[in-house]
């Protein structure tokens, strides 16, 4: 059945992940914001480096990793992750992929009971964050789009088919990327900073307008 | 040869640290000089951080002693071997942040300021190889593309250069195996560590 859903204001969840309090990840952040609240959305926000998050799994959580449930100081996160309807992470590409920190969140939070289940029997997983409806990452490169595709994109892949595969399963995904931040010129910045908050405005917005297919 | 393996795995009865050690048993027996991280045992730290960052760009990227140990190591080396689960089809976080935190500016490769290229810093490395276990079978590993072995195959290649060789050993939906099958990969894995040239 299709039907259209009702006003209720989207869910958004962020994830930023930078060391620095600065520069041009951190103003990227502060665009999305900017973007979700002007799209009238519930937002939530994580920041990693803020939180001190732990992003090594430890051996007691890799002993019990079929078993559900995270650790009882990210149980804040995995229900922010269950809660929300669109995901984005901002943060700076390094070695073609998510920054050690952000791999960590994913690791560890991403676990059983909150983005997937394993039933008795079973040898595929079973994907459970059916709520979230739209992935997004907002992210720079050092080097060229070139240099990336040379590289393999692993970062993209990592969310656009790890990550999106426990998700609902026609769950958009949004690439907003700049590259080539090593070389160029301040300019070229502002404009992508420029247009990104309009572009999460519309994103969101647009996502609560969408028919929904529901099962 | 001298030889580094970078071990990447929480528990110590766990078939990486199993594969680490048949790996370093095969290289030794093959007459190489290896020196072995267990990045866990010695209570890594994964993120770079924040005073790293800002030090990034600058003259002396690196603040740890104990970085500066992998990274002296990295440099005085000729084959990198890693050893690690592949977690959300990549790297597990701390493995990741070794590359981030070791692989700087300097050690990794060199900005050249005039035409805002990269080059590569570890031409010393001749020999670059993977190990990983998967929970995946091998079709699905190959549908979602292998971020992991990308990262390490693909973009720290770049770091080392062309002529660098480089050998992947996956052990594929590592749960489903018999324990036959991985004694099996096991010696496959010290086999071609000892007859490594």
């Amino acid at each position: 059945m299709i039907r259209r859903t009702q006003n209720s204001p989207r869910r958004v969840l962020v994830i930023f992940c930078h060391p620095r309090p600065d520069g041009f990840i951190r103003a990227a952040f502060d665009q999305v914001k900017v973007g979700v609240r002007a799209a009238g959305a519930d937002i939530r926000v994580h920041d990693l480096y803020r939180e001190k998050f732990v992003p090594e799994l430890s051996a007691e959580e890799h002993r019990t990793h079929s078993q559900p449930g995270v650790a009882d100081e990210l149980q804040q996160h995995a229900d922010d992750l269950r809660w929300c309807d669109t995901l984005i992470l901002v943060y700076p590409t390094w070695w073609s992929g998510q920054p050690a920190m952000l791999k960590g969140w994913i690791d560890r939070v991403w676990a059983a009971g909150v983005a997937w289940e394993l039933p008795e029997g079973a040898n595929r997983l079973r994907p459970t964050l059916r709520n979230v409806r739209q992935l997004v990452a907002v992210t720079s490169h050092g080097s060229s789009k070139l240099v990336n595709s040379l590289q393999g994109e692993g970062g993209k892949r990592t969310i656009f088919r790890s990550l999106r595969s426990m998700c609902h399963p026609l769950a958009r995904t949004h690439w907003l990327a700049f590259y080539g931040i090593d070389n160029y010129q301040t300019n070229r910045r502002h404009a992508y900073l420029d247009k990104l908050a309009a572009k999460i405005e519309r994103l969101v917005s647009e996502s609560s307008k969408r028919p929904r297919l529901q099962r | 040869m001298r030889v580094a393996v970078i071990l990447a795995h929480p528990n110590r009865d766990s078939f990486a640290h199993e594969i680490a050690r048949r790996a370093t048993g095969g290289l030794i027996a093959g007459g190489h000089d290896v020196e072995l991280i267990d990045l866990h045992a010695i209570d890594f730290r994964a993120a770079m951080s924040t005073a790293e960052r800002a030090a990034y760009h600058g003259q002396s990227p690196i603040l740890d002693p104990l970085v500066q140990h992998h990274a002296d190591l990295v440099r005085a080396i000729d084959t990198l071997v890693f050893v690690y689960p592949t977690w959300w089809s990549g790297l597990p976080a701390i493995l990741k942040g070794w590359l981030e935190r070791v692989l700087v500016p300097g050690v990794g490769f060199h900005f050249d300021e005039r035409s805002g290229k990269v080059r590569p810093g570890l031409t010393n490395i001749r020999h670059l190889i993977g190990i990983s276990t998967y929970g995946s079978p091998r079709w699905y590993v190959r549908a979602v593309n292998d971020n992991g072995r990308r990262t390490l195959m693909r973009a720290l290649r770049v770091s080392c250069g062309l002529r660098t060789s480089r050998r992947w050993h996956g052990m594929y939906a590592i749960d489903t195996t018999t324990e036959a099958e991985r004694a099996e990969f096991a010696a496959h894995v010290e086999r071609a560590m000892s007859e490594l040239r």
